[in-house]
This record gives C-alpha cells, sequence and structure tokens, in this order.
C-alpha cells in the first residue's frame, strides 16, 4: 500500500507543477506596458466590430498579419512584406515613397545629388524628435550608415557600402560622398534605410546575436511599439508628435496569425479590421460582396516566373527557351488562375506599369511557332508517345514549386499542361519552401550553383522596384548577377545590364532598359508569367484612410496619416 | 522490486539517449538552411564573408560532433541559447508556450478520457443493439475526420456564422483583461482548439474501452458477480468497467503524449500560441536550436506519459504489481 500511496503522490505533484506553470502566463500574457490610446470597444473578440468611431473616441485598428516578424527592429524583422513595412511605421527613412511609388523628401527636407550623382547635399527636417524625446540630428544619420555597413545588415549594408565619406555640419546638414555614381541611391538608400538613434544603438556590439526586447524600438516613425507577445500580438501607440502631423489611427494592434486562412475568418466574423498580406484572387469578389469589407486593389511589383537551369540541356539551347516562352499563354494564367486580378507578364522583366516600359515587348503565345522551333532544332518525338526526344532520352523535367503557396502550385500546373501540348513533359513536385528554396537558391548564394530542372518562383516588390538593376538577375557573374537564379550567361546581355547600372543621364538609362527589354525577351532568362496585384482587405467602418502606394500596397505610414502628412 | 527498477530506468536512459540523438540529427539532415533565420534580413544580399561571418557567429561551423556534445551540456544545464527567429531566450519562450499546449492537452485528454470511458461501456453493455452499432459507425467515421478540417469547420461555425466565440489565439489581444474576466477570456479561446483535440481523441477512447470491455464481460468473476445477485449497475461500474480501464488509462497516456504532436496542426489552425505552433514555425525556418530544445520537450511528454502509465497500472490492476 505505501508503493500506492508513493505513486499517487508523485502523480499528484505532477499535475500540481502542470497547474502552476499554467498559472504563471497569466501576469506575462496580460503585460502590456501604458499605452496612449484606450482599448474600449476592441474587448470582445467575437462581437462584430464597432461602427466609426466619434471624433473624441480613439481610433483602434486590429491588423492581421501571417506568421511572426521577431521584435520588428531593423535587425530582427523576419519578411521583406511585410515585416520591413510595419518595422518603418516606427522608423523614418530619409525619403519616403508617395502614391505613385515615387520616393520624396522626408526625414530629408532637401536633397541635392551632384550632376554625376556622386555627392548629396541633405538637409534634415526640423525639430524632429525620437520617442524618447531626444533629437534626430545629422550624427544620427552618419551612424546608422556606418553602423550598417560594420554590422552585415545585408539589405541596408549593400548600397551603404558605395559611401566613401559622410560630412555632418552643424545638427541638420550632411554631405554624403560616394565612391562611384549610384543611380539607386534614392531607392536602395534614402527610401529604405531606417535611421537608428545613436544614443540607443551605440550599446549594441553585436546585433546580428543580441537579445532583444521592445526597449530597443525607439525610433522617430508615427508609431511606438508599446507591446509585443511573441507570434500573437504587437501594439502600437500612435506618436502625437510626429513631424508630419500625429497618425489618424490612434492604436494599431497587430495580430499574428498561423496560416493564411485564419485572417480570412477572422475579418468576417468581425475579429479584425484589416489583412497586412494580400488576399488570393478567389477571395476578392467573396469578401468585397460582403459588408463592411471592403478591398483596396492595384498593382504590384512582385512577380509570378517560371524558372529553368540555363547551365544545363536543353535549358541550354536557347531554341528550348523560346519555344517554351512561346508555348505558355501568360494571358490565360493571368486570366483562368489571376481571375483577372494581374498583369500579364512582360518577357523583358519590367513591369508595363513602369515608364520604362518598352511597349514593343510583349508576351507572344503560339504553339505552332514553338513546335517549329524544337522540330527544327531536332528534338522529335522518334518514338510517338507525345513527348519529345533528347539525347537518348524523353523531354521529361521535374518543376518544383513551394507547397505553402496553392495559387503557385495551380500555376506550376497549368504551365505543365501547356507545355505538353508542345511535346514537353514536365512533372509537378510540390516540397516544403525551405526545400524548395535550398535547390533553386542553395544557401542563398548563387556561387553554390542549382540543384533543379524547373521551378515556379516568385521576387518580392524591390526586385522589380529598381529597374536599373537588372543586372543582378541576368547577369553571368555570380559577383553582379547575385540574383541569377537560373545561371544565365549572355556577354551581350552582360554588356547593356552593366552599362545601365552606372549610367547617370536618365534619358540613356532609359535607352539602355529599352534595349536590355528586347534582348532578355529574346533570349529568354526565364519566363516571366504575371505580376499579381496587390488587394487588401479592410473593415471600412473602423477605418478607411488605407493608400495603395503604387508597386506597393497599403501597409505603409501613408495610409495612417492625415492627408495634409501625406507625401 | 529494486532490480526491476533499475532495469526500467535503464529502459528509459536508453530510450532518451536515442531520442535526444534523433533531435539533434533530424534539424540538420532536413533540407534548407537556417542562415535568412539568423542574419534576419534579406539573405540574398549578404557577402560571401558576411554570411561566414554570421555561420561562425553562431557557432555552426564547428564540427558537428562538438555541436552535438554542446547540445548535451545544454540540456544539463537548462540553457538552450537564443533563437535564430526572434533573438530571444529560448527557454523563455518554451516557458511561456508550453502551459498553453498543457492547457489544450490537458483539457481534451479530460474531455476525451469522459466521454470515450462513458460511451464505450455503455455501448459494450449494449452490445450488438442498434444504439451500439450507430455508436460505433459514428465514431469510426469521426475517427477518420482530418484535424485541420475539422478546425476550419468549427471556426466557421461558431466564430464567423454564429460569432460565438474567439477564432483566433490564446486572449483577446490588446485587451488587458484580469482576474475572473480574464479566465472567461482564456476558456472562451481555448474552446474550439481544445473541442477540435477531444472530438479527434474520443473514438480512440471510446474504442479501447469497448473493446476492453467486452472482453471482462466474457469472464468468469462477472458470471460470478451476477449469480451472487448483484445489480446490473453495480456489475457495469464494480466489476466490468473497473476491470476494463487499465488498458484505456494506458492508451490514454500515450494519446497524451501523441496530443503534442497533433497540437502542431490545431495550434496553427487556431493561431494558439503553443509549443505546436512553435515547432511549426521553427522547422519551416529551420530553427535548430529551437527545434532541439522543442523536440525534448516532446520526448519527455512522450517519457513522462509512460512513467505515468508504468506508475498507475499496479493501483488500477493489482495482478501487475511486483510486490
Amino acid at each position: 500500500m505505501k508503493n500506492n500511496r508513493q505513486r499517487i503522490a508523485v502523480l499528484l505533484s505532477a499535475l500540481a507543477l502542470i497547474a502552476a506553470a499554467c498559472g504563471t502566463t497569466e501576469p506575462e500574457t496580460t503585460e502590456s506596458p501604458e499605452t496612449t490610446a484606450g482599448t474600449e470597444g476592441t474587448t470582445d473578440t467575437a462581437a462584430p466590430a464597432t461602427t466609426v468611431a466619434a471624433a473624441a473616441e480613439p481610433v483602434v485598428v486590429r491588423a492581421a498579419i501571417t506568421g511572426g516578424e521577431a521584435t520588428l527592429n531593423p535587425y530582427t524583422y523576419v519578411s521583406g512584406f511585410p515585416g520591413w513595412n510595419l518595422m518603418m511605421l516606427q522608423y523614418d527613412a530619409l525619403m519616403q515613397f508617395d502614391l505613385n511609388g515615387e520616393p520624396q523628401p522626408w526625414l530629408a527636407e532637401t536633397i541635392t545629388p551632384s550632376a554625376d550623382l556622386t555627392v548629396w547635399e541633405l538637409t534634415l527636417a526640423e525639430g524632429v524628435t525620437w520617442h524618447d524625446g531626444m533629437p534626430v540630428t545629422a550624427a544620427d544619420v552618419e551612424f546608422t550608415f556606418k553602423y550598417f555597413v560594420d554590422n552585415a545588415a545585408g539589405r541596408f549594408a549593400r548600397d551603404l557600402k558605395g559611401v566613401e565619406s559622410v560630412v555632418v555640419h552643424g545638427d541638420l546638414g550632411l554631405t554624403v560622398t560616394l565612391s562611384g555614381p549610384n543611380p539607386s541611391f534614392e531607392l536602395a538608400v534614402l527610401a529604405d534605410v531606417p535611421i537608428l538613434p545613436q544614443h540607443v544603438w551605440e550599446s549594441i556590439e553585436s546585433p546580428t546575436d543580441h537579445a532583444y526586447d521592445i526597449s530597443t524600438n525607439i525610433g522617430s516613425g508615427p508609431y511606438m511599439l508599446t507591446g509585443f507577445t511573441e507570434d500573437q500580438s504587437y501594439r502600437f501607440a500612435a506618436n502625437p508628435d510626429y513631424f508630419r502631423g500625429a497618425p489618424e489611427v490612434d492604436e494599431l494592434v497587430v495580430v499574428v496569425f498561423g496560416d493564411d486562412s485564419g485572417p480570412l475568418a477572422a475579418i468576417r466574423s468581425g475579429e479584425i479590421d484589416v489583412i497586412f498580406e494580400r488576399v488570393s484572387p478567389e477571395q476578392i469578389d467573396l469578401l468585397d460582396a460582403q459588408d463592411p469589407i471592403d478591398i483596396s486593389q492595384g498593382p504590384e511589383f512582385t512577380t509570378q516566373m517560371i524558372n529553368f537551369d540555363t547551365s544545363k540541356a536543353p535549358f541550354s539551347d536557347l531554341a528550348v527557351r523560346q519555344a517554351m516562352a512561346l508555348a505558355i499563354d501568360k494571358s490565360t494564367v493571368v486570366d483562368i488562375l489571376y481571375l483577372g486580378a494581374a498583369t500579364v507578364g512582360s518577357p523583358g522583366w519590367v513591369h508595363p506599369g513602369k515608364t520604362v516600359y518598352n511597349t514593343d515587348v510583349v508576351a507572344q503565345f503560339d504553339p505552332a511557332a514553338a513546335n517549329k522551333l524544337l522540330d527544327d532544332a531536332g528534338y522529335l518525338d522518334t518514338d510517338d508517345d507525345g513527348i519529345r526526344e533528347f539525347d537518348g532520352g524523353p523531354m521529361e523535367f521535374e518543376m518544383i514549386t513551394n507547397s505553402s503557396d496553392s495559387l503557385r502550385l495551380r500555376i506550376a500546373e497549368l504551365t505543365a499542361e501547356m507545355l505538353a501540348d508542345v511535346g514537353i513533359k514536365v512533372n509537378v513536385a510540390s516540397v516544403e519552401t525551405a526545400t524548395w528554396e535550398q535547390a533553386v537558391w542553395p544557401g542563398f548564394d548563387v556561387n553554390n550553383g542549382r540543384n533543379y530542372d524547373m521551378a515556379a518562383w516568385g521576387w518580392s516588390a524591390p526586385v522589380q522596384a529598381n529597374t536599373v538593376r537588372i543586372a543582378e538577375l541576368v547577369h553571368g557573374d555570380p559577383g553582379i548577377g547575385f540574383l541569377n537564379l537560373t545561371g544565365f550567361s549572355d556577354p551581350e546581355v552582360d554588356a547593356v545590364a552593366e552599362a545601365l547600372a552606372g549610367e547617370t543621364d536618365p534619358a540613356v538609362a532609359e535607352a539602355l532598359v529599352k534595349e536590355l527589354q528586347v534582348l532578355l525577351a529574346e533570349r529568354v532568362p526565364f519566363i516571366l508569367l504575371a505580376y499579381p496585384d496587390g488587394a487588401y482587405a479592410y473593415n471600412s467602418d473602423v477605418y478607411d484612410g488605407w493608400a495603395f502606394v503604387a508597386g506597393q500596397g497599403i501597409v505603409s505610414k501613408v495610409s495612417l496619416l492625415p492627408e495634409s502628412g501625406r507625401p | 522490486m529494486k532490480r526491476l527498477n533499475k532495469q526500467k530506468l535503464m529502459q528509459y536512459a536508453i530510450v532518451l539517449f536515442v531520442a535526444v540523438t534523433l533531435n539533434f540529427m533530424l534539424p540538420r539532415v532536413m533540407p534548407g538552411n537556417p542562415l535568412a533565420l539568423i542574419a534576419g534580413v534579406d539573405v540574398g544580399l549578404l557577402t560571401p564573408e558576411q554570411r561566414a561571418q554570421i555561420i561562425e557567429d553562431v557557432g555552426l561551423n564547428r564540427p558537428i560532433f562538438v555541436q552535438y556534445l554542446d547540445y548535451w551540456r545544454s540540456i544539463v544545464t537548462g540553457d538552450f541559447g537564443i533563437s535564430y527567429r526572434s533573438d530571444r531566450a529560448i527557454v523563455d519562450i518554451i516557458s511561456e508556450r508550453l502551459p498553453w499546449t498543457l492547457l489544450l492537452t490537458g483539457g481534451a485528454l479530460v474531455f476525451s478520457a469522459t466521454v470515450g470511458i462513458v460511451t464505450g461501456a455503455w455501448s459494450a453493455w449494449r452490445r450488438g443493439k442498434k444504439s451500439d452499432l450507430s455508436m460505433l459507425t459514428g465514431m469510426i467515421a469521426l475517427q477518420s475526420l482530418p484535424s485541420f478540417w475539422l478546425g476550419m469547420l468549427l471556426i466557421s461555425i461558431f466564430s464567423v456564422q454564429l460569432g460565438v466565440l474567439p477564432s483566433f489565439g490564446a486572449v483577446a489581444p490588446a485587451a488587458d483583461f484580469t482576474g475572473g474576466a480574464y479566465f472567461v477570456d482564456v476558456i472562451k479561446h481555448a474552446a474550439l482548439p481544445m473541442l477540435t483535440l477531444s472530438v479527434l481523441s474520443v473514438p480512440g477512447v471510446y474504442l479501447t474501452m469497448r473493446y476492453s470491455m467486452l472482453e471482462v464481460l466474457g469472464e468468469d468473476f462477472i458470471r460470478t458477480a451476477r449469480a451472487k445477485g448483484a445489480s446490473e449497475t453495480r456489475v457495469l461500474f464494480g466489476h466490468v468497467a473497473r476491470n476494463a480501464i487499465a488498458p484505456v488509462v494506458t492508451f490514454l497516456a500515450i494519446r497524451f503524449a501523441f496530443s503534442f504532436g497533433g497540437s502542431v496542426i490545431i495550434e496553427t489552425v487556431f493561431s494558439y500560441p503553443g509549443l505546436g505552433r512553435l515547432v511549426f514555425d521553427a522547422v519551416s525556418g529551420r530553427d535548430y536550436p529551437v527545434m532541439q530544445a522543442a523536440f525534448l520537450v516532446f520526448t519527455f511528454a512522450v517519457l513522462a506519459a509512460n512513467l505515468v502509465a508504468d506508475l498507475l497500472y499496479p493501483i488500477l490492476d493489482p495482478r501487475t504489481r511486483s510486490d
């Protein structure tokens, strides 16, 4: 009997431990520092959203994202979208994108480049303060430029490496000298790099493996991060002293979902007010039909494409690449799979909405011409099984796609059917995201080569936004073409792309971009299928000031500022 | 008794060793790369030197055996380092997450045990009758439901259509509830994921209980009990159910450990901040240290569940007592 009692005692104490552990979560999860805005009216999550806030009532918006973004500072945010966008609510760059997607003076009030784009004179706006009340000075900008270069911040360091010297004049003046002309300096540095407060970051010696909490998140932006529960929610309070005017939304609560179906259910049930992720095409009309949900839709610069390893046969053969490009009907992809909510891909890479787009370059669909190209090049169906032969075997390839993206899987399947019509058999394999990335872009370094035949792939908006940078995508030297995932190499393309990257005369640069588009359409380094639209669902009763920045969508400080404060 | 304990202990030690080794190996044999998480910013834009520097900073360039020993050291000292993804101490993360998962799995265990045992006993008692057969069919149908589908169905009914229960999270975001209101909020948020986990566990408990009951019903001592004039209720609960419960307890213990695995899907569907979702996110991004630590918790959960079953068995079934 004694044994039994001991056993029961062990069990009971184990249960007590579990109960105690559950108890301890209470203070942790309810922890949330004092905020400037109240939260009345948002507490009952199951109830429908409250109606438009009266003048006196604080406006509280609950937004949904999929996947956590850690503590959302420049070294911890996880995704390029919406992570960078949410991070930038707390910080300012020297320039800010306007609704047309053009950078405008922001933290820097005046920006004067020299004619050869190597010397940039900047003057910061007066009276801007950090969230802790300290003034924003030119010394902070100098510190930021150096800090990102010294501490391996890929996105921000890349173009900052070209900064030769920064000379500070007084509190607000700066002269930035580049080691060579950089036409991308506005897009890649001035409008992209968050300016850090020196007094907060100078004590952080190793930012990549520093243990952070939200006390580091001091910026100059319109929102202050006041609460963070990992993988659950972020709480942003409006910065009433923001230099462009106090934001319209007093509190922004960002809820972290585990998968992308969660936000769709939650916006219908009124538990959230806006989705900070693109809504899939088949959901657009469904959501829009429901009151009070509206959709903000517009063209964006993300891309949907088919990659192949051009360093090996038969993809090394231009005729095969051209035939595949002719065999795939991009309009059908846009009509059937995107239900029209996309722009048909241009074979010259450049989005047709951009001013430098070459109108002569348009997608072709001609299966007969594709068949003829393949026949003429000797890829014949010798055993009459509907699949052409090459090198003693059938033209049969695997196309990999990532399992987390169901639309991309359908795109892969549809293009496989189109290629089958010209005698190329493609087997679609849906693999886990990290596996797919590792095959297409091993170690995120093109020097490591490639481990795939074909892949459905897509780039985020910044790659398309910066047109002068096409060399990154197609140049044969991995040092320049560090995004060249198809192993493409063509001396003529290299020469034009290189000239473009260094060209400071806008007129010459435009001529070069147009020439390059013609070349790419002919040499087919990849097949561009579509530029999907951005579509964002929001509850218009709660807040309807969402502003769609061309190419980038609604997740930016522009959406939350009063009209008078927008760029 | 002493000898047996030592033997049992040895078994547990071997299982622990193998499991820990696998926990270490699995993340590393998966294709993919944690670099994107460590760097925290667009990794394709790093220079090869910067990449090498980062790999060195986190010690991934050390020989694999050194890293393995380091994992054992972290198990002994309880210091699992910093998550690649969130740059926070892993011990803090796990202690935040574990209680939520225990709440879901524990709640589901109690619910499914109660419902499963009662319906299983009832069904066996009426074996062969229409009610038994329809119950049996219903349970088998229930068992074949995919968990994510059931979760989405419940969200669609209770959150979207009826609007009575929240569809995501463990507490209302930014609501600052305290005391009783906090308790109610936690229960409301746990309701749907707990129900999903429960519904998926009930059929197993039911089937085990029903089968075990049928076995016992055929035993001689039941006939004896009836012969000596015991009431039907007394025979059912005092004799049959009591003797049939032992295999069900073993089943529940193992089921509890397995529901940790099941929580990966349920917690993702309901965006619940438990250990399952942590594992899902860690695996997606190849967050090695978090994977290792979270898998270790799973390992301990399975071992603990077995230990509980081992300890309980002799209480429930005197024939298995060794003394």
